[in-house]
């Protein structure tokens, strides 16, 4: 009896915890595909009567509540597709380099560099943002979906790169140790032995940046200055604003969240050996 | 994943010469993190100490004065005691729940992997567009949370919940953060669990242990490592949050946060110079911080 | 062994990073074209810049002036605040961001210490133009044009005629008392639980509605010399203040407004009936957020009155948005061509609405010069219109008489941040104005 009570209330706690993740989303989701009447409704309509793809058309310039903020959504969703898998490749090419070298090899300076790369990890947003504007403004990259994609990756090496040391950290030394005897070279034993054993981490490694390049949002707001690189999350700021209908509001937070939703439900194997990697000393 | 304590290299270039290799990888690295990071931090740090505002120029050196002149502000003051309750409900919660999150996906079960990408899930999300979700929810004419607990005849009419009281604002707010950063807790705090051998556990209940003396007897102090990072790691994020408190509160005072209130101070009075003070100020707190937490929390486990 | 594995991950390696960087170097290069043709002499082929925070105009009308002039225009809706931050941004670290941008009324004291933006008294001529533009006084000071009006823009009062009517009001409020009278009978027979619309939550438009009611108690906020005239509890300030906060308090205001920013606070409460009047509106809602049927349960009910003071009609304060150009802006004349556009009677009057909801701009307020506005009126298709115009150009005046102080943004952070707190009970409305008063003296008023 005390087991069954048990697991009914292990159970309840993991339905609990499954609403209280979906749920904020669901709701979104809820009041994208409804009538502005309906989503304002008291009581709320918890489960929609009538689906309609109004909102989303608003979005896209059709219909008949045409929100095409400046032709933006479209362009927006490329945007941030190119900043963020810009910003992923470098960072992944560099962070790897830098942190096979801080794992398996001995070097003056090793300790100093290894632990200022991580201290920046505690640097608010503030810290950087109006000198680097200057700096890319001086380097004439403001606008430009370069100028965007060296400011994100250099905010994302130092995670990508602690979390590839841990990985490498955590590969057998022995297999190394065997290809050296062997006669490889440092370089030979990087590319032929350890990236492979690597690639798992490597993965993660890239989910995890590219969910945080999706996600700027301040740095974007002020490097970007017109549609030609703005991403969603900025474009998503300018349109909660004024008197645009609810509905309109969360259709384009949904877009917002689709993407990162669906990398989540498809690669979440990768998302947790990512995290984790990054985490565990 | 390894044997998570593997002592780093040392043997393995013993006697070889790489000479430039290692700097040669590190290169690209360093010369990113040194131009795009150390030097606009450096640049930050000094201009904290002068004036600067393109109101009254010209740029001076004011040493502490800027430092002086923000505390003596009470809103700033406001915000730093509204930071002390972010960062302590932010991560009193987050490491909470992510921890009992973490014990109840603890041992493999069918559908674990679906739940645990449920889990995920608002950690992947933009802050922004989190705080625009969640204040469609807390909105005190049509919003859900409002529906509901009006249903449940928990209150008579719709409430302001954001806004009028401070502690509830921050709470609020809070809880939206809390929402995107608990999977970071649970999945720190869950890896860890895996490396806890059987056999702690089977000699625990061939003791007679409760499932309550098993969290607290095994489970807990073998992931007080975990829960250490996880700490430290919802610490710097809430202390830092900025993008629920622009969203939910705007400019008010009742829940601004150290982070609002730069930004509020750097481009709307456009006080570069305090602005530039207080991110210094903020900076060395969550360093010292979290360094305190990873102090007093974090013990080296290992297992033999 | 060591071979081909390692030299095709190198490869992938390789070939993945010279992607990523061909890909951006393709679109720099496009715009690094665009940028040098940007010097050429003639305007053929320009392409400049323009942020505003209303949304584009009809893409009809963009096209017909670039066939016109050639210059294409690269147009970025960003969000009021948003775009405040970018111009601070990119002016302090001196950088080029648009040719064309926001100038808002607030904001043209600060743009003349901070010469954030080009005058432009050499392209327009300046002795002219207060005959055309109700609302030029704004964005002139000491003598140099900052910025070109976009919009004529008015707090108002409203009503809903249909709420009244229930409560037996047959005749609109035209003094200050009346009006109370009427808010507290809608209460009282029952029609409307809480009729007053105030948008509490610390923002801007919190700041304007207390200018708006400071007037109608017959004062002005800050005087020509930007001295404080609202610290006395005589004064028309304090009054408006106190005023504001008692009917939050006394539930004359819906409770929820606490956190409502001025337009969710018109869509959710007036245009829901929620309410039956705000009394410091933005001219040009009526026709746009009260009247879009799908939005708005109050369609044809909500009409302006003039604003009732406590001795008659008050003015109604003008908060206008302008156009101007930053000082880094790389093509000046094609910008000039964009702004004379811009504030071209016709297109003005389409942009509010002239020729029908499709060719308009959402949440434009009403046309910048009398031409515009004359044709608005004739085109009978935007309700108010009329009524509006004839406010504009007899009944109103700047909010501040020397023009928004340089420190205005600071000034109004500290007004909406204190009066919400107000309202909140979070402090007394005389510690509120006292803290207000302090902040003047410390940024030099």
């Amino acid at each position: 009896m005390k087991r069954r009570l048990g697991r009914l209330a292990r159970v309840a706690a993991l339905v609990l915890v499954v609403v209280w993740s979906v749920f904020p989303v669901y709701w979104a989701l809820k009041t994208s595909l409804s009538t502005n009447a309906a989503s304002q409704s008291t009581p709320v309509q918890w489960v929609p009567g009538h689906l309609k793809l109004t909102a989303y058309q608003a979005l896209f310039g059709a219909g008949p509540e045409s929100q095409d903020a400046a032709g933006g959504i479209a362009r927006s969703l490329i945007n941030v597709t190119v900043e963020a898998s810009g910003a992923t490749v470098l960072t992944l090419v560099i962070a790897v380099l830098g942190a096979y070298a801080f794992a398996r090899l001995r070097f003056h300076l090793k300790g100093l560099l290894f632990y200022g790369v991580i201290a920046t990890l505690m640097l608010p947003v503030y810290a950087t943002l109006i000198p680097i504007y200057r700096i890319m403004a001086d380097l004439g990259l403001v606008d430009t979906y370069t100028g965007i994609i060296l400011v994100y990756t250099s905010g994302f090496i130092p995670l990508a790169m602690w979390i590839m040391y841990n990985v490498f950290m955590a590969l057998p030394l022995s297999i190394e140790e065997a290809a050296f005897i062997d006669g490889a070279t440092t370089m030979q034993s990087f590319r032929k032995v350890a990236l492979p054993m690597a690639r798992p981490g490597i993965a993660a490694t890239a989910i995890v940046t590219f969910l945080f390049g999706w996600s700027q949002f301040i740095f974007p707001l002020v490097l970007s200055s017109s549609t030609s690189t703005q991403p969603l999350t900025v474009l998503l700021a300018a349109i909660d604003s004024r008197n645009v209908p609810y509905t309109i509001i969360n259709a384009a937070a949904i877009i917002a969240v689709a993407i990162p939703a669906v990398i989540v439900f498809l690669l979440n194997r990768w998302i947790v050996t990512g995290i984790t990697a990054g985490g565990v000393k | 994943m390894g044997n998570p304590h593997l002592i780093g290299a040392r043997s393995l270039v013993r006697g070889r010469r790489d000479g430039i290799l290692p700097y040669a990888m590190v290169a690209p690295l360093v010369v990113f993190i040194g131009a795009l990071a150390i030097y606009p931090t450096v640049l930050t740090v000094t201009e904290a100490f002068f004036h600067s505002d393109p109101l009254t120029p010209p740029n001076h050196f004011v040493g502490f004065g800027n430092f002086s002149a923000i505390f003596a502000n009470s809103q700033v003051r406001h915000s730093i005691e509204n930071t002390g309750w972010y960062a302590l409900f932010g991560v009193v919660l987050t490491v909470g729940l992510g921890f009992g999150i973490a014990l109840l996906l603890q041992r493999p079960f069918r559908g674990r992997g679906v739940l645990l990408a449920v889990v995920i899930l608002p950690w992947a999300l933009p802050g922004v567009v989190e705080g625009v979700i969640w204040s469609w929810i807390y909105s005190p004419t049509f919003g859900v949370l409002n529906s509901g607990l009006k249903s449940l005849h928990l209150i008579g009419q719709y409430q302001l919940f954001i806004g009028s009281h401070q502690i509830e604002t921050i709470l609020l707010i809070s809880l939206v953060q809390v929402w995107q950063i608990t999977p970071l807790a649970t999945l720190l705090v869950l890896a860890s669990m895996q490396s806890i051998p059987d056999e702690l556990y089977e000699s625990a209940r061939v003791d007679g242990a409760t499932w309550y003396q098993h969290i607290t007897r095994v489970t807990l102090p073998l992931v007080r490592p975990a829960i250490a990072i996880a700490m430290a790691e919802a610490l710097v994020m809430s202390v830092n949050i900025f993008d629920q408190v622009y969203v939910l509160n705007a400019a008010a005072t009742t829940g601004s946060s150290l982070m609002s209130q730069t930004y509020f101070i750097t481009f709307q009075d456009l006080n570069f110079g305090q602005g530039y003070a207080l991110s210094l100020f903020a900076t060395v707190a969550t360093i010292l911080l979290s360094l305190l937490i990873l102090k007093v929390v974090y013990r080296k486990v290992e297992y033999s | 062994m060591i071979g081909k594995r390692q030299r095709s991950i190198c490869k992938t390696a390789a070939f993945g990073v010279a992607s990523a960087l061909v890909l951006t170097g393709l679109t720099d290069a496009a715009s690094a074209a665009t940028i040098a043709s940007l010097n050429k002499p003639a305007l053929q082929d320009v392409t400049i810049n323009v942020a505003i925070a209303y949304p584009a105009p009809p893409k009809a009308m963009l096209a017909a002036f670039t066939k016109s002039t050639g210059i294409k225009v690269n147009y970025s809706y960003i969000q009021w605040d948003d775009l405040q931050t970018k111009i601070a941004a990119a002016a302090e670290a001196h950088t080029y961001f648009a040719d064309v941008a926001d100038v808002d009324w607030s904001k043209v004291g600060e743009y003349y210490e901070t010469k954030w933006f080009t005058p432009l008294n050499k392209y327009f001529n300046v002795a002219s133009l207060p005959a055309q533009y109700p609302q030029i006084a704004s964005f002139i000071r000491d003598g140099e044009l900052l910025g070109m009006p976009s919009d004529v823009s008015l707090l108002v009062t409203d009503v809903n005629t249909k709420d009244f009517a229930k409560a037996g009001i047959t005749k609109m409020p035209t003094t200050f008392s009346q009006y109370q009278a009427d808010l507290t009978a809608l209460q009282t027979k029952g029609i409307v639980a809480h009729p007053l619309d105030i948008p509490f939550a610390a923002a801007e438009g919190l700041s304007t509605y207390w200018y708006e009611t400071t007037a109608a108690f017959g004062g002005q906020v800050l005087s020509s010399t930007y001295k404080p005239e609202f610290s006395s509890p005589s004064s028309a300030g304090y009054k408006a203040m106190a005023w504001m906060v008692a009917a939050y308090k006394n539930g004359l205001v819906p409770k929820g407004n606490l956190s409502l920013e001025d337009y969710q606070g018109f869509s959710d409460d007036q245009a829901e009936n929620l309410t039956a009047s705000v009394f410091s509106d933005y001219s040009g809602d009526v026709g746009t957020v009260y009247d879009v049927a799908s939005s708005s349960k109050v369609v044809g009910q909500i009409q302006y009155i003039p604003t009732p003071g406590v001795s008659g009609p008050a003015p109604n304060l003008a908060n206008p948005d302008g156009i101007g150009i930053p000082s880094t802006a790389k093509n000046v004349g094609a910008a000039v061509e964009f702004i004379k556009w811009y504030d071209e009677p016709a297109n003005q009057a389409a942009f509010a609405g002239a020729e029908g909801s499709s060719n308009s701009i959402s949440g434009f307020p009403l046309p910048a010069n009398t031409g515009g506005l004359a044709q608005l009126v004739s085109s009978g298709k935007v309700p108010g219109a009329a009524e509006l115009a004839n406010l504009a150009e007899h009944h109103s005046r700047a909010i501040f008489p020397a023009g928004a102080p340089p420190w205005y943004p600071a000034f109004s952070n500290a007004v909406y941040t204190n009066l919400h707190s107000a309202a909140a009970g979070q402090e007394s409305v005389a510690s509120a104005i006292s803290a207000i008063t302090s902040q003047v003296s410390s940024l030099g008023g």
